[in-house]
């Protein structure tokens, strides 16, 4: 069964139409690129999959259900903002996170956090924004999830972190599992995906393996994006 | 789930009326020793005399302002924590929108019980205090138990009075209740729009009232009969009149409890049907 499927999905924002009749599968065991210009309906898709959004046609769904308690047990979401909790402690997220999802592994945090010089007694408001980053995506990624949803995780942090990040989500994410990555720093992330969606203004306008992309077009997944996208 | 966001809710609240609460007391104990001061030799000393003065208004600005931190802090944690940025962690928690809502009601009325107490308990010692007397002698002056019971019962006003009591009680824990969902379904109805949304929640809130006060005037003297009620109470017994307040006291938590009702049923569409972070 796909983690994640759209049938004709459809979201409107008074007279913007963010997504248009959108259809797709996900299956696990893959990395999947979610690219697209600003404004092309990315961040709302995985809205829609996190039940922060509600769609006004078609329907979404994660392992045949449609989001909802027993779906947010299985997905793991880094939004595109800062979202926690300003004076909240790394300790306390810790605390946080390790009693709702049963999934997040504290070890594999504090691991990571020691590995990119995160002191736990830190307060986020301390942080500077490429900390914050790490931080957020160091507990998304200590969930042992079945759907992780990427919105610009590495946008915000220096090259050397953002190939540790890479890694990490290489490394930490379960075979059964399938990892969404939004963005547009597609040369950053190229090496590390199995498939692409290109999106534009709500509609798919690709869906491919980059291997089927460097083959038929030969040239990387960024070169045709920018082919595909040229303004 | 609803015990683990209540314990995170109070963590994320403590640290703002433990510290409040703790400067409350001190100024009480600092306003008591004033009041002592002022009512001593040491008053004689202008310098002084002012501090003192000084410290007894700030005590008393020090009971509004805990009063209206536990409200402002009630507003902002359901603003903050769901209908801003930190929403899309609470979101996507496996938690239901009810037990999101629960958890924040049910730790704003613990701080507002706490609040209530301490400031009973602040304004009761100044009091006693001020009246240059101690607790001992309070007591002893009280009437017991009994002999109040002696006086409600030969009154045949015992049953009466108790009830109004408990509904008292009621209505200030439902008032409160309501209060708190007042905000909530204001802000949560104004947030389902794109724009405008603090604009809106206000809009809201001023409807909210203005519906509710109207449908309730309406009801206490059409459906009721409020107005006709008072020209009977002159020729009524004590304990008929007392009846009369028990049945209106009813009437009035019933209401308190159908609008608590649809208040949390309007915060609960918002934040299901509606949610729009940015």
């Amino acid at each position: 069964m796909a983690i994640l499927e759209c049938r004709d999905l459809s979201k409107r924002f008074g007279a913007v139409q963010a997504l248009d009749t959108v259809s797709l599968k996900i299956e696990p065991g893959r990395v999947i690129g979610l690219l697209g210009p600003n404004g092309s309906g990315k961040t709302t898709l995985l809205k829609l999959a996190n039940g922060l959004l509600t769609p006004t046609g078609g329907e979404i769904l994660i392992e045949g259900m449609a989001p909802g308690n027993e779906t947010k047990s299985a997905v793991s979401y880094l939004p595109d903002k800062p979202y926690l909790a300003e004076w909240m402690k790394v300790r306390q997220l810790l605390d946080f996170f390790q009693d709702f999802y049963a999934d997040f592994d504290r070890d594999k945090a504090m691991e990571m956090l020691l590995r990119l010089n995160i002191d736990e007694n830190m307060r986020i408001k301390e942080m500077s924004k490429g900390t914050r980053e790490k931080t957020q995506l160091i507990l998304v990624m200590s969930r042992k999830a079945m759907l992780y949803l990427l919105d610009e995780p590495i946008g915000g942090v220096d090259p050397a972190t953002r190939d540790y990040i890479l890694d990490t989500i290489i490394r930490n994410y379960n075979p059964e599992a399938a990892v969404v990555i939004s963005t547009h720093l597609i040369a950053d992330v190229e090496q590390v995906l199995d498939d692409v969606i290109f999106i534009n203004q709500g509609k798919i306008v690709l869906e491919s393996s980059v291997d089927q992309i460097r083959e038929e077009h030969g040239m990387s997944v960024d070169q045709y994006f920018r082919e595909v996208f040229r303004c | 789930m609803l015990g683990k966001l209540i314990k995170h809710e109070f963590r994320a609240t403590a640290r703002i009326m433990l510290p409040v609460m703790g400067a409350l007391m001190v100024l009480a104990l600092l306003a008591n020793l004033s009041i002592r001061g002022l009512t001593s030799g040491l008053s004689d000393v202008p310098v002084l005399r002012i501090l003192f003065v000084l410290i007894v208004v700030f005590f008393g600005i020090a009971i509004i302002a805990t009063i209206v931190m536990a409200i402002v802090l009630m507003v902002s944690r359901f603003y903050r924590n769901l209908l801003k940025d930190e929403g899309y962690l609470m979101f996507t928690l496996p938690v239901s929108a009810h037990e999101l809502v629960w958890s924040k009601l049910i730790v704003s009325m613990v701080w507002f019980l706490l609040t209530g107490l301490l400031i009973f308990l602040v304004m009761g010692l100044t009091a006693l205090n001020l009246a240059n007397t101690n607790l001992e002698m309070i007591i002893e002056q009280f009437p017991s138990w009994q002999e109040i019971s002696q006086f409600l019962r030969e009154a045949g006003i015992q049953r009466e009075v108790i009830t109004l009591i408990c509904q008292a009680g009621l209505g200030i824990l439902l008032g409160a209740i309501v209060t708190c969902l007042h905000f909530y379904a204001a802000m949560s109805l104004g947030h389902m729009f794109t724009k405008d949304k603090i604009l809106l929640s206000i809009v809201f809130f001023i409807g909210i009232s203005f519906a509710f006060n109207l449908l309730s005037t309406a009801y206490g003297f059409v459906g009721f009969g409020l107005s006709g009620m008072a020209e009977h109470w002159d020729s009524m017994e004590n304990s008929g009149v007392l009846s009369s307040f028990n049945s209106i006291a009813w009437h009035g938590l019933v209401i308190s409890a159908i609008q608590g009702a649809l208040l949390y049923l309007a915060t609960i569409l918002g934040l299901k049907k509606g949610l729009n972070l940015e």
